[in-house]
C-alpha cells in the first residue's frame, strides 16, 4: 500500500500488528511502549473517552465550514456529454471570510442526474479558480518555437489579438488555414463562411460510432440532431434504468464511472436486477461486481464474438421478426450482381413478397421474404437476381462459430453462445452501450465493422428506438445559427484538400461537405497530414477541455507546427502547445456561461435545463462566439449580417436557445425560462419506433439500414466481416495497448489535472503509473514500482517516435499478460501548469498518426487504430 | 436524536471518488488534500485482489482512538460520529498509533488528526453525509444504526456477502473476503476483552 501520510515514517498495520518501521513489535519493546502511554493515561482517568463526553450541539466539528448564500443552476456541459444538471452552491468560506462557488448539489428533476453529480463536477467549481487560469491575451515575440524555448511573451489586449490574427488570416489563402475545433455552431459557421477546413479532436472519442451510426440510422440532416454545449454525436442514450441485459465490449469503465448522469440510471437498472456482461482486457471498477460476468478478451478481437453471437440469434431464430419488417432493410433486395439494394422509379426498396411471388415496395408488403433467394424478377427492362438483407448477413456470418471466435478472443464458445442466447431472450429490452474510446468506439481498425455488428445485433433483437433498450433523440433540439438567420448567399466552397485527408476518405467527407458540418473531423491524421504537406500556414486550435493533448502522436504536430506561419490557441490555460503558438487567447469556463441544454444523454423525454453564469469571465478573458463574430464580420460580413450588408447594427442573432425555447412554445426568452426554474419536460411515455419512423432511411416510413451500400463505393463491404487488427505483435513489441482514464480526469484537461487535492488522489491510485499483469511483470524482469521505457513498433511509427517513461504497478485488473493498461492525458511538460507539470506520461506518444493511405485498407471511416499499438517495456 | 451508521454497499461502488472530492469541498479540505490527507478515499486496486478499498474512518461503537486518546479530543458523539477537537490535541498521535482501521492521518502542518466527523454539522441539521448524498451509484446509505445493521447481515446472509465493520457505525459490505482487497484485518470483538484489550494483545509478538 502506498503510503498517504506525508512522507512521515508511519506504522503500517499488517494483518492485525502494528509495526514500526517495518518490523513486529516485541513483548519487551511492547511493554516499553505502553509504558509510555501507560505515564501518558495515569494523567487522565481510564477508559474516560469510551463514553459519551460531549453533548449533543456542542462540539466544534457540529459547526459547518461555510454558509450557502446562493445556488446558480448550470449545466455540466463541458466534461463528458451526460451534460449533468445541477446547481452551484456560492456560499462564504468560513476560513477566508470571502463568497465564492463552493460546491454542487443536485438537481432531482434532471430526468439524466436525477440528483446527482460526479468529481468531475465538482473539481470544475474549484477551477475557476485555479491560479493558472489564463487571464489574458498572450503574444509571442521570440519566433522560435518549441518546448525547450523561452517564447518572450508579452500580454496584449484579447480585442486587438484577435484582429492582428484576421490581418494574418487575410494575407493568407483559404486553403492555407485549418481550424481545429469541434462542430460547434459558431465554429462552423465561420468555416463555412469563410470557407476553411475544419478538423477536430473527437475522431478518437466519438468518430467510429458518429459515422456508422449515421450510415445506418440517422440519415443526416437528421432533425432532431443539433449543437448543444458538447457536440456529442451520439445518437441515442441507453434505457440502463429499465433494461434486462446488456453487453459491454469495453465500456470503458474507469472514465465512465465519472459519468453521473448514467451511473445512477446503471445502479438502477442493476437493483431492478439487469444481467451486465462485460467484455475487457482489463477488470475496471465498474466489472468488480456491478458486471455479472467479465471476460479478458483478447484486445481487438470483440469483432468475433459479435460475429458469433450474430450466427446465434439468426441460425436458431432468436431475432424478432416483426421489429425487423417495420423498422429495418432486413427484408430489402440486393442486387447479387451489384451488391445494392434494389429500388423502385421513386427510390423505395423493394422486397420479395411470398404471398405474391413478385417484387413489392417495403411499406406495402406486408409478408416479405427475409430469406432464401436468389429471386429472379424483370425491373426496368432487365433481369435482376437479388437475396433480401437478412439473407446475406446470414451467409456472411455462417462460418463464425462460437468456437471460431474462442479460438481468436479467449472467451470460452460454451459462453459466447449462452451469452447470445440470453441476450435474444431477454430482448426488447436489452442493449449494448458504449461511448467513445470504448472496444466499440474507434480504438481498432476493425472497430467500425464491430459498431456495425453490434448495431445488427441490437436491431435483431428489437431493441433500437425501443424503451429498455436503446432510446434514440426525441423532438428537441438547438438550432444551428444558420438555421435562426439563414444566409442570403451560398457558403464558399470548402477547399478541395483538406489536411486531415478528409477529402480522400469520401464517406465522412460526403457527410461533412453535403449533410452535417459538425461531422467529426480526422484529427487523427491531421498531425500526418501537416507534418507530411506544406499547404497548411495557419492552424487555430479552440481547445479548453480538448486540447492538442487529446491528439495522437503530439510530437509530429508539434513538429509541424514550427513551420507554420501562423499558430493560435484558445485555451483556459497555457498548455504544452502554447510554445509552439503565436497568439493564445483567454477561454472562459464553462461556469461562467448561460446554458440551454437539451439532454441528449438521455432523451427518453424531450427536455431543455438552463444553466446561469456563476461570475462573470475574470481578466480578459474573450469567449468563441465573440472571436468568431470578429473574424467572420472582418472577413466574410454578409454572412454574420441579416441581410448581408455588413453594417455591424445587422449582426445576426446569437440567441440560439431563446429561439429553441420559443419554438417550442416553453418560454419567449431565456430570462423568462430561468424565472420559471429553468426546467421544462414532457414526460409523455417513450414511443417505442417514432423516431425511426422520423429520421431513418426509407422515409416517410424510416428505417435502420443494415446493409451499407455506401461501404461498397469505397472497396469495403457493405456487411461486417471478421478482420483482424492492423497490427501484431512482434518480438519484444508484444504488449498490446489498452487505454483508459481516471474516473477525475477527461481527456487532457488541465481543469483536473491541474487540481493540487485531485493530484496524490491520482498518484495514491496509480493513475500516473503504467498497469501490466504480475506475472507479466515477472516475465521481462520487472517489479513494483520499477521505472519503465515504452517504445512502439518503430515499423509502425517510423517518424517522430518518443518513447514513454513511466512507472509500473503490477495488478490482477489487468486480466491478460500481453496488454499494458495506459492512462490518457498527463504527461504535460510546461510550468505553466505548476501541479500538472511532469504529473504521469502521455500515452498518446506511443500512438503513431495516420497514413490515410494504409487507414483507408481498414477503416472507411478513417477514424480508428488508436489501440491498434504494440509496445515493448523495459527497465529504464 | 438517533445513533446514525453508514453502510457501504461495495457493490455498487464504482471507485469514481465523487465521495472523496464532496468531502474536501464540504468540510474545506482542499489544502490537506494536496498534502495527501483525506477523510475518505475509496482506492482502486490495494490489495491482492482486483476490488475497492473504501478507507474511512469507521465510527467504531468503542473507539479505541478515544480510549487512548490523552486529552479526550477524540471522542464518540451519542448519535454514532466519533468527533475530533482540534483546540485540545497535542498531537501525542496515539489515535494514529493505536487505530486498528489505520484512519486517523496525522497533519504534519497543522500539528492535528484528519478523520471523517460524520458530517457532523450536517447530521446535526437533520441531513445526511455529503459522501452519501454525492454517491452516484447510491452505494452508500445512512440511517439509524441499529436498522442499517439488520438490513446489512440480512443482505450479507442472503447474498453471500462478507460484512465488514462489526462493532462499529460503518459497515462494508463486499463480495470479496476484505483483507485481500486492501482493509485492515478488523480486530475481533469478543467480548471478553475490550476492544482497547483485543489491539493491545494483537501487538505482541508471540
Amino acid at each position: 500500500m502506498r503510503a498517504f501520510t506525508n512522507g512521515m515514517a508511519m506504522p503500517t498495520v499488517k494483518q492485525g500488528v502494528v509495526c514500526m518501521h517495518e518490523k513486529k513489535i516485541t513483548r519487551r519493546s511492547f511493554l516499553k511502549l505502553a509504558g509510555a502511554l501507560g505515564a501518558v493515561t495515569v494523567i487522565t482517568p481510564p477508559l474516560r473517552n469510551l463514553k459519551v463526553v460531549r453533548a449533543f450541539g456542542k462540539h466544534s466539528q457540529e459547526k459547518p465550514a461555510y454558509t450557502v448564500t446562493k445556488r446558480i443552476p448550470q449545466v455540466c456541459a463541458r466534461a463528458c456529454e451526460a451534460d449533468c444538471a445541477y446547481y452551484v452552491t456560492v456560499g462564504v468560506d468560513q476560513a477566508t471570510g470571502l463568497e465564492r462557488a463552493l460546491s454542487l448539489e443536485g438537481r432531482p428533476e434532471d430526468p439524466v442526474s436525477r440528483g446527482k453529480y460526479c468529481i468531475k463536477g465538482l473539481a470544475f467549481v474549484d477551477s475557476l479558480y485555479d491560479p493558472d487560469r489564463l487571464l489574458v491575451s498572450m503574444k509571442r515575440t521570440n519566433p522560435k518555437r518549441g518546448m525547450n524555448e523561452d517564447p518572450g511573451w508579452v500580454v496584449i489586449p484579447s480585442q486587438q489579438a484577435v484582429d492582428e490574427i484576421i490581418d494574418k488570416f487575410k494575407k493568407l489563402r483559404r486553403e492555407e488555414i485549418i481550424m481545429c475545433s469541434p462542430g460547434d455552431p459558431y465554429t462552423n459557421l465561420l468555416c463555412k463562411s469563410l470557407g476553411i477546413r475544419r478538423s477536430d479532436q473527437r475522431t478518437e472519442c466519438f468518430g467510429t460510432h458518429y459515422f456508422i451510426n449515421t450510415l445506418m440510422i440517422t440519415n443526416p440532416p437528421n432533425k432532431f440532431y443539433s449543437s448543444t454545449y458538447t457536440p456529442t454525436h451520439s445518437i441515442w442514450g441507453y434505457d440502463y434504468s429499465n433494461t434486462n441485459y446488456m453487453l459491454w465490449f469495453g465500456f470503458d469503465s474507469f472514465s465512465k464511472a465519472g459519468k453521473a448522469g448514467i451511473l445512477n440510471h446503471i445502479a438502477e437498472g442493476k437493483r431492478k436486477g439487469a444481467k451486465i456482461v462485460a467484455f475487457n482486457p482489463v477488470k475496471t471498477p465498474l466489472a468488480d461486481d456491478i458486471a455479472d460476468e467479465w471476460y479478458p478478451i483478447k484486445p481487438g478481437t470483440d469483432l468475433a464474438v459479435l460475429l458469433a453471437m450474430l450466427k446465434i440469434v439468426l441460425d436458431e431464430g432468436l431475432y424478432d421478426e416483426n421489429y425487423l419488417r417495420e423498422y429495418s432493410d432486413a427484408a430489402a433486395l440486393v442486387d447479387v450482381k451489384t451488391g445494392r439494394h434494389v429500388a423502385s422509379q421513386d427510390g423505395k426498396w423493394l422486397v420479395w413478397s411470398k404471398e405474391k411471388n413478385g417484387v413489392e415496395t417495403i411499406d406495402e408488403c406486408r409478408a416479405p421474404a427475409f430469406d432464401g433467394g436468389p429471386y429472379t424478377f424483370e425491373l426496368d427492362g432487365r433481369t435482376v437476381s437479388a437475396k433480401p438483407v437478412l439473407q446475406l448477413i446470414k451467409e456472411t456470418v455462417k462460418d463464425y462459430t462460437p468456437e471460431w471466435a474462442a479460438s481468436i478472443t479467449d472467451v470460452p464458445a460454451k459462453d459466447i453462445a449462452r451469452i447470445a442466447r440470453e441476450f435474444a431472450k431477454a430482448a426488447p429490452k436489452v442493449c449494448i452501450p458504449c461511448l467513445k474510446r470504448d472496444a466499440a468506439g474507434p480504438n481498432y481498425a476493425n472497430s467500425w465493422r464491430l459498431r456495425h455488428a453490434i448495431n445488427i445485433l441490437q436491431a435483431l433483437v428489437g431493441a433500437i428506438d425501443r424503451e429498455g433498450g436503446v432510446l434514440l433523440l426525441n423532438g428537441v433540439k438547438i438550432p444551428w445559427l444558420e438555421e435562426v438567420s439563414p444566409p442570403v448567399k451560398e457558403f464558399p466552397e470548402q477547399p478541395t484538400w483538406s489536411p486531415d485527408f478528409r477529402h480522400e476518405f469520401p464517406i465522412s467527407e460526403k457527410i461533412y461537405r453535403e449533410k452535417d458540418f459538425s461531422a467529426p473531423g480526422h484529427y487523427g491524421i491531421l498531425g500526418y497530414g501537416l507534418y507530411e504537406t506544406d499547404v497548411i500556414k495557419a492552424v487555430f486550435f479552440r481547445s479548453p477541455y480538448r486540447g492538442l493533448y487529446s491528439l495522437i502522436q503530439p510530437q509530429m504536430v508539434e513538429k509541424a507546427l514550427e513551420k507554420m506561419e501562423l499558430v493560435v490557441d484558445w485555451n483556459m490555460y497555457m498548455t504544452d502547445v502554447a510554445y509552439w503558438c503565436d497568439y493564445v487567447l483567454p477561454g472562459g469556463h464553462q461556469f461562467e456561461e448561460s446554458k440551454l441544454d437539451a439532454r441528449q444523454y438521455y432523451p427518453k423525454y424531450p427536455c431543455y435545463v438552463g444553466g446561469l453564469p456563476v461570475q462573470k469571465s475574470p481578466g480578459d478573458c474573450i469567449g468563441w462566439g465573440a472571436i468568431a463574430m470578429r473574424i467572420g464580420m472582418a472577413m466574410a460580413p454578409e454572412y454574420w449580417t441579416t441581410d448581408g450588408s455588413g453594417d455591424p447594427s445587422k449582426t445576426i442573432p446569437t440567441n440560439l436557445g431563446e429561439r429553441a425555447l420559443q419554438e417550442q412554445g416553453i418560454a419567449s426568452s431565456m430570462g423568462e425560462f430561468m424565472e420559471k426554474g429553468g426546467f421544462w419536460m414532457d414526460d409523455s411515455p417513450y414511443e417505442d419506433g417514432k423516431t425511426l419512423r422520423e429520421i431513418g432511411y426509407g422515409r416517410p416510413n424510416g428505417r435502420i439500414r443494415l446493409y451499407v451500400d455506401d461501404f461498397l463505393d469505397v472497396g469495403h463491404e457493405a456487411l461486417p466481416r471478421w478482420a483482424p487488427r492492423w497490427t501484431q505483435p512482434e518480438g519484444e513489441y508484444k504488449f498490446s495497448t489498452v487505454i483508459t482514464r481516471a474516473p477525475w480526469h477527461i481527456h487532457a484537461d488541465p481543469n483536473f489535472l491541474n487540481n493540487p487535492a485531485l493530484k496524490p488522489l491520482t498518484q495514491m491510485n496509480y493513475i500516473d503509473c503504467v498497469w501490466i499483469h504480475p506475472d507479466a511483470g515477472k516475465e521481462i524482469g520487472v517489479s513494483e514500482g520499477d521505472w519503465v521505457v515504452l517504445e512502439t513498433n518503430p515499423r509502425y511509427m517510423p517518424k517522430e517516435p518518443r518513447p514513454v517513461r513511466a512507472k509500473v504497478h503490477l495488478s490482477k485488473r489487468v486480466g491478460r499478460k500481453d496488454c499494458v493498461l495506459l492512462f490518457h492525458g498527463m504527461g504535460y511538460r510546461t510550468k505553466h501548469l505548476r501541479v500538472a507539470q511532469n504529473l504521469g506520461y502521455r500515452e498518446g506518444d506511443l500512438i503513431p498518426q495516420k497514413d490515410p493511405a494504409i487507414v483507408k485498407k481498414h477503416d472507411p471511416t478513417g477514424m480508428g487504430w488508436v489501440e491498434d499499438v504494440y509496445v515493448r517495456i523495459r527497465k529504464g | 436524536m438517533a445513533n446514525y451508521a453508514i453502510l457501504v454497499d461495495d457493490r455498487y461502488c464504482i471507485g469514481c471518488n465523487t465521495c472523496f472530492y464532496k468531502c474536501v469541498q464540504e468540510n474545506r479540505l482542499h489544502e490537506e488534500a494536496s498534502r495527501s490527507l483525506h477523510r475518505t478515499m475509496v482506492f482502486l486496486d490495494q490489495g491482492e485482489e482486483p476490488g475497492k478499498y473504501h478507507h474511512r474512518c469507521m465510527h467504531c461503537e468503542n473507539p479505541v482512538c478515544a480510549a487512548v486518546c490523552t486529552t479526550g479530543a477524540m471522542s464518540k458523539s451519542d448519535y454514532g460520529a466519533v468527533l475530533y477537537e482540534p483546540d485540545i490535541c497535542i498531537a501525542c498521535r496515539s489515535c494514529v498509533l493505536a487505530c486498528p482501521y489505520k484512519v486517523p492521518q496525522y497533519d504534519e502542518e497543522a500539528k492535528g488528526i484528519v478523520k471523517c466527523s460524520m458530517c457532523a454539522h450536517r447530521v446535526v441539521q437533520g441531513n445526511i453525509p455529503a459522501c452519501v448524498e454525492a454517491c452516484p451509484t447510491s452505494a452508500l446509505e445512512f440511517g439509524e444504526a441499529k436498522a442499517l445493521r439488520a438490513k446489512a447481515e440480512k443482505i450479507a446472509a442472503e447474498e453471500g456477502l462478507v460484512l465488514y465493520g462489526v462493532g462499529t457505525n460503518v459497515m462494508v459490505l463486499t463480495t470479496k473476503e476484505p483483507t485481500s482487497l486492501g482493509y485492515p484485518k478488523a480486530p475481533v470483538v469478543t467480548g471478553k476483552r475490550s476492544v482497547l484489550g483485543e489491539v493491545f494483545a494483537s501487538l505482541i509478538d508471540e
